[in-house]
């Protein structure tokens, strides 16, 4: 038996990097935000955008790849006030799709984080490691995204080979 | 392989954290203390056969600072960064 | 099989295995293992001991077999297994461990050679031998377990998994299904691991009834009902070898479920912790108690009701307690001729006697001798109390000093154990962490006991019955001749009170000068009867000798299951950037170079030499254009009101006073005034910079700005993120770098007066978005053209399509290396080290004297206080050109030997010098320029002239050209 399982490097998605206090996050770019997490380590989606409440004042806005730009001039970067920090950070990290009927069970090799259903449910998302990285986590359709800092994507694939061998 | 609290995500495995050393004495003003209490500052560190407060970051996680009480001679978390 | 019983056992007849052992071919039934299989062929010699090389059988039936190790050969190649552990297949090979010269070799002469060179403490006393190379040959050949395979495995690899549970259950005999059930029918997530091939435990090899039906098929029943729990894992061949701090539990799972898989590692992180271990049987101590034979009673009784086998024709039970009553029965029930029982105990327990009827038992008698040379054909045996011995002929001794708990996990969990007097054992006492021990292994040794104990938590007791266990401790039979208390380390108990008169007489002295208790076998059958004749020898009750630490692996492990997958190429991290794949290509010579970045050393062309290469590159950036993939530099955006004064804080000029457009270089200590960094400061706006920290020391930088905005000063508004992968950059450098930035067409104005050194300008480069920075870390012209990592290909095509008319090179981190060194500019790891400072390195003009702090002002200003002399940095120019200096050689005085006064850093063939170039760090050197200095080598002592530590253009002018 082998692990019934696909492993998918995924293209860029558009991500930016906001950090600050949530009610001047909100002031200065409340309308272009899916709703506030309500808890650590979980995300909500409004309209093909979703927003991940990673760290303490510390959130991540993904969306499509085809609206990065468009988003970008809406965040307003350089304009924003002094308080909170958006940064574009599209390239930073590397998405791999683990999907499959053992979905779990290779995820198990990669990450010490208890992914059982019951604890990391639909909404879950968080910082961990993967095979020793530092890596973010998440639910998809049919199993788990994983994404690590892109200069570590070789190496990822690397070990995510060795798994299903 | 602890099981470290950390005030955002919970209880995480060890291997998500870097050990930031038992907490010091707050940085004196330079300015202000003598030059043997200097020295003393950046040459004393606290190293207790028994609870130690100290500092761990959550690098691998939510990027926090967090102290706790660990215990030197069990490893038990004697008191968490959330504990009153 | 000529000791194969007709019927019966847990064996499938229908499948024979061939297997071979110590050469020979052998075979037995799917369902064996080494030793059931050799025990059916009548094999009674297995092994040679440790120390003594005395012949050795099988003594136990599981793990804690302490005499009979193997090697597996061939594709499976591990060593140290208890033979009874090991499932046999076709096409296994195996040999014993400790068989030189060979298992049959006659043991007279060896025994005693033996027996006079290692006595307690050997290695302690034989390390002081001043001849201690006579001997160690010898030692180690003999005293050496099997050898560590020389090839990965041919086939598979291993895995390492985590898991969680909210109960672990570690055993899965009566009391670890029966507490398996009840948390699982709970609703708990489980993870019941067990060592064995299959559940049972104890059950599997006794003949007990649960609600009036063979035990076993209770077990089945609750096997299949846990199976069908999806919160239950249960896992079979899986041995927990450690308990760890916060509850986690490692465990080895042997021949998993998976095509490639040789072994996996689950480390398991649990809520609560059930210990329900069981127990072990141990060995009673009498002279000859380790002969071929002479086997545990649990273990004879595993090999009749288990695997249906004869373990000997003629057999003699041993014991001073009731459990070999129901090992006699059973052994009788199979046909074996039961000698007698010699019971320790003047009155033996009617409960006992009930068991037995027709067996002669003889109460109050102790073996005194075992003989017969390769096998037992004998025993002697006499009353406790005195009298004479008679001998009684026999080919199996099963005998049982009784039941010690399994208590290793939860020794190691750090829980207190407590001398249960009725038992004459040591039990769990109190938990360190969140466990309960049951059956067993928390002392209770009755079916009816186990089950109750088990369900604790609630749930239905399944009605059983077992006889009653009691015991009367014996710690030893007094008698001439060498009695074993540890048969897998070959202590005996005269070692033990060698180790007394000697002087060590704390427990965890004696464990580690006879080393009893030691190695893969960690005390299983033998620690308590080492504690019980302490206690005897110096007048002490066994609580207060104390027992000693128990550690783990409880049972052998891999180091192939603990690495997991992680072996080859991904043994340690590392980071590739989007032009690794055309380094590749190009044939560059690719190496780690800080924070695990694969970057290319260098690009040799086909007849070139390493020097070749490198003067190449080097020529290209001097006298027209090279470019290199910048991508590793760490790179970090900080914003907030407060950024300005935080970098104030954090390096030691001034950088809030930058202004939006510029880029200042840089240099951070930490408090105790060691150099953690240079780099460059960029200011965007207001609000936001960008920090661009050297490859190595990027995590590091992180930490320190994140440990003090976080722990420090909480209420600065400075936010940091870590950008060094949005921003791939390729640096464009040398006399024609303007010329290729043109041809690749930019909006960016060019002229030097618009856009001048040290600053930076957002702009399109060869129609990508590109932020250039006007940096230099060659001494040349550079452009460092910054996009993000998805047009870093792109950039790089263009730039080498671009360049090539001007005689663009790619240049490698060898050539960067050899520009820094002509240019004098630092590098960390070579120039700076613990010891120095920039005043050191001539850069006393970046230390802000206007600034009243900052990490490391005061540390540097005290320590210079000092006014002792300093190593300082200069350059070194050797007397004979072509002479190179090796990085790191010392300086001494004339060359002498002599304590040093500086050591050489680098040093490199600088071709526009044509001429080896070298710093170093010198007392005093900056005031020693034109002094001739000498480098110590081992050969040869090389004259270097001292100059300052620059050997091209020491104005600056090409760079801000």
């Amino acid at each position: 038996m082998r692990y019934d399982v696909t492993c998918k490097q995924a293209g860029l998605s558009a991500l930016f990097d906001l950090k600050g206090p949530q009610a001047d996050l909100w002031g200065w770019a409340g309308d272009h935000l899916p709703p506030m997490p309500a808890r650590p380590n979980s995300l909500t989606r409004r309209g093909g955008r979703s927003l991940y409440h990673i760290g303490p004042r510390h959130l991540l806005l993904r969306t499509g790849i085809a609206e990065e730009e468009a988003l970008e001039r809406a965040l307003g970067p350089a304009a924003a006030p002094p308080q909170i920090s958006i940064v574009r950070i599209s390239d930073t990290l590397t998405f791999f799709a683990v999907t499959g009927r053992d979905a779990d069970q290779v995820m198990a090799i990669a990450c010490p984080l208890d992914l059982h259903p019951a604890v990391f449910g639909a909404d879950a998302v968080s910082h961990t490691e993967a095979f020793g990285l530092k890596a973010m986590v998440l639910r998809c359709e049919g199993g788990f995204e994983c994404a690590v800092e892109q200069s570590h994507g070789d190496m990822m694939q690397d070990y995510l080979n060795r798994a299903l061998t | 392989m602890l099981l470290i609290p950390c005030p955002f995500c919970g209880p995480r495995n060890e291997s998500e954290f870097a050990h930031g050393g038992p907490v010091r004495a707050r940085r004196p003003d330079p300015d202000a203390v003598s030059d043997a209490a200097w020295v003393e500052y950046l040459t004393v560190t606290p190293n207790p056969q028994g609870p130690v407060q100290e500092h761990w970051w959550h690098v691998r996680g939510c990027g926090t600072w967090l102290t706790l009480w660990r215990d030197t001679t069990s490893h038990d978390i004697v008191k968490g960064p959330d504990d009153a | 099989m000529r000791e194969r019983l007709p019927q019966g056992g847990r064996i499938d007849r229908s499948r024979r295995v061939a297997f071979t052992f110590n050469g020979r071919v052998y075979d037995g039934y799917h369902g064996d293992t080494l030793a059931s299989a050799l025990l059916a062929h009548g094999v009674r010699l297995t092994a040679r001991s440790f120390k003594y090389h005395r012949p050795r059988g099988i003594v136990g039936y599981g793990v804690e077999e302490p005499a009979s190790l193997v090697e597996l050969l061939g594709a499976d190649a591990s060593g140290n297994e208890p033979i009874t552990t090991v499932r046999i297949r076709d096409g296994l090979r195996a040999k014993s461990v400790n068989c030189w010269p060979s298992l049959r070799f006659d043991i007279g002469g060896v025994n005693q050679l033996f027996a006079r060179v290692l006595p307690a403490g050997f290695y302690y006393k034989t390390f002081k031998w001043p001849d201690w190379q006579l001997f160690e040959p010898m030692i180690r050949r003999a005293a050496g377990l099997a050898r560590a395979p020389t090839q990965p495995p041919a086939n598979g690899h291993y895995e390492a998994r985590h898991a969680h549970a909210d109960v672990f259950i570690a055993g899965a005999g009566p009391a670890g299904l029966m507490a398996a059930l009840v948390a699982g029918r709970a609703g708990k997530r489980v993870f019941l691991a067990d060592e064995g091939t299959e559940a049972g435990g104890g059950l599997l090899t006794r003949r007990l009834r649960i609600e009036d039906r063979p035990a076993m098929e209770w077990v089945a029943d609750a096997v299949a009902e846990l199976a069908a729990m999806e919160h239950v894992t249960h896992l079979q061949n899986a041995s927990v070898w450690a308990y760890r701090e916060h509850n986690l539990m490692m465990v080895t799972e042997r021949s998993p479920d998976h095509d490639s898989l040789l072994e996996r590692s689950w480390r398991v992180r649990a809520g609560r912790v059930i210990c329900a271990t069981g127990a072990i049987e141990r060995l009673l101590v009498f002279p000859g108690n380790d002969r071929p034979g002479v086997m545990l009673a649990s273990a004879a009784q595993a090999y009749v009701n288990r695997w249906a086998v004869r373990p000997g024709r003629r057999a003699v039970v041993f014991t001073n307690n009731n459990s070999a009553y129901a090992v006699a029965a059973d052994m009788q029930a199979a046909g074996i001729e039961i000698a007698a029982i010699v019971d320790a105990r003047p009155q033996v327990p009617p409960e006992a006697l009930a068991q037995v009827a027709g067996i002669d038992v003889l109460g109050g008698h102790v073996v005194v001798r075992t003989r017969g040379r390769m096998s037992l054909r004998s025993i002697a045996i006499s009353p406790l109390a005195g009298g004479a011995t008679r001998s009684i002929a026999c080919d199996l001794l099963a005998h049982s000093g009784g039941w010690n708990p399994a208590v290793h996990l939860f020794s190691q969990s750090r829980g207190s154990l407590r001398y249960d007097e009725t038992l004459a054992a040591f039990v769990p006492d109190i938990p360190a962490q969140a466990t309960a021990s049951v059956g067993a292994a928390a002392g209770l040794m009755t079916l009816p006991e186990v089950l109750t104990s088990a369900a604790a938590t609630g749930g239905d007791v399944p009605r059983a019955h077992e006889a009653a266990y009691a015991i009367a401790p014996l710690w030893r039979v007094q008698a001439a001749g060498k009695a074993f208390l540890d048969i897998q380390n070959d202590v005996t108990v005269a070692d033990v009170q060698l180790a007394l008169r000697e002087g060590y007489d704390n427990i965890e002295h004696v464990k580690r000068y006879t080393t009893g208790g030691m190695g893969i076998d960690q005390g299983k059958t033998g620690n308590i009867n080492i504690i019980g004749t302490v206690a005897q020898q110096k007048g002490l009750t066994l609580p207060e000798v104390g027992s000693t630490t128990f550690r783990s692996p409880y049972a052998p492990v891999s180091f192939g299951a603990v690495g997991g997958l992680r072996t080859g190429e991904v043994q340690f991290p590392y980071r590739h950037t989007p032009i690794t794949e055309w380094n590749r290509e190009q044939g560059a010579v690719m190496y780690e170079a800080g924070a695990r970045w694969q970057r290319p050393g260098y690009f040799p062309q086909p007849g070139e030499s390493f020097q070749e290469t490198v003067n190449r590159e080097c020529g290209a950036v001097r006298e027209a254009v090279g470019v290199y993939d910048g991508s590793p530099l760490g790179t970090f955006e900080l914003k907030g009101r407060d950024t300005g004064r935080f970098l104030d804080f954090l390096y030691t000029n001034k950088m809030a006073n930058l202004k939006p457009g510029h880029g200042r270089y840089g240099l951070m200590l930490t408090d105790d005034g060691l150099i953690l960094d240079d780099g460059v400061a960029l200011r965007l706006d207001d609000y936001r910079w960008i920090l661009s920290t050297s490859t190595g020391h990027a995590d590091a930088v992180n930490q320190q700005m994140e440990k003090l905005l976080q722990t420090e000063f909480p209420d600065w508004q400075v936010m940091v993120t870590a950008v060094t992968s949005q921003w791939n950059n390729a640096t464009v450098c040398g006399p024609r770098a303007r010329e290729v930035m043109e041809a690749l067409g930019t909006d960016i104005n060019l002229d030097n007066a618009a856009f001048p050194f040290m600053t930076f300008r957002d702009g399109t480069v060869a129609g990508l978005p590109t932020r250039v920075v006007r940096v230099s870390f060659t001494g040349e012209l550079s452009y460092e053209i910054n996009v993000a990592p998805r047009h870093m290909r792109k950039l790089w095509d263009r730039v080498m399509a671009a360049g090539a008319p001007f005689g663009i090179q790619p240049v490698g981190s060898e050539a960067n290396h050899v520009l820094r060194v002509e240019k004098g500019f630092l590098s960390l790891g070579h120039e700076v080290d613990g010891t120095v400072d920039p005043h050191d390195l001539g850069m006393g003009w970046i230390m802000s004297a206007k600034k009243s702090d900052y990490l490391g002002k005061r540390a540097v200003a005290l320590r210079r206080a000092a006014d002792k002399p300093r190593r300082e940095l200069v350059g070194l120019l050797p007397d004979d050109p072509n002479a190179q200096i090796p990085e790191g050689a010392p300086l001494t005085p004339g060359g002498r030997k002599e304590a040093t006064e500086g050591l050489v850093t680098a040093c490199v063939w600088s071709g526009v010098n044509n001429r080896w170039v070298a710093l170093a760090l010198l007392v005093n050197g900056r005031t020693r320029q034109g002094e001739t200095v000498h480098v110590r080598l081992r050969d040869e002592v090389i004259a270097a002239r001292v100059t300052a530590p620059v050997f091209y253009d020491p104005g600056g002018q090409r760079l801000r050209s």
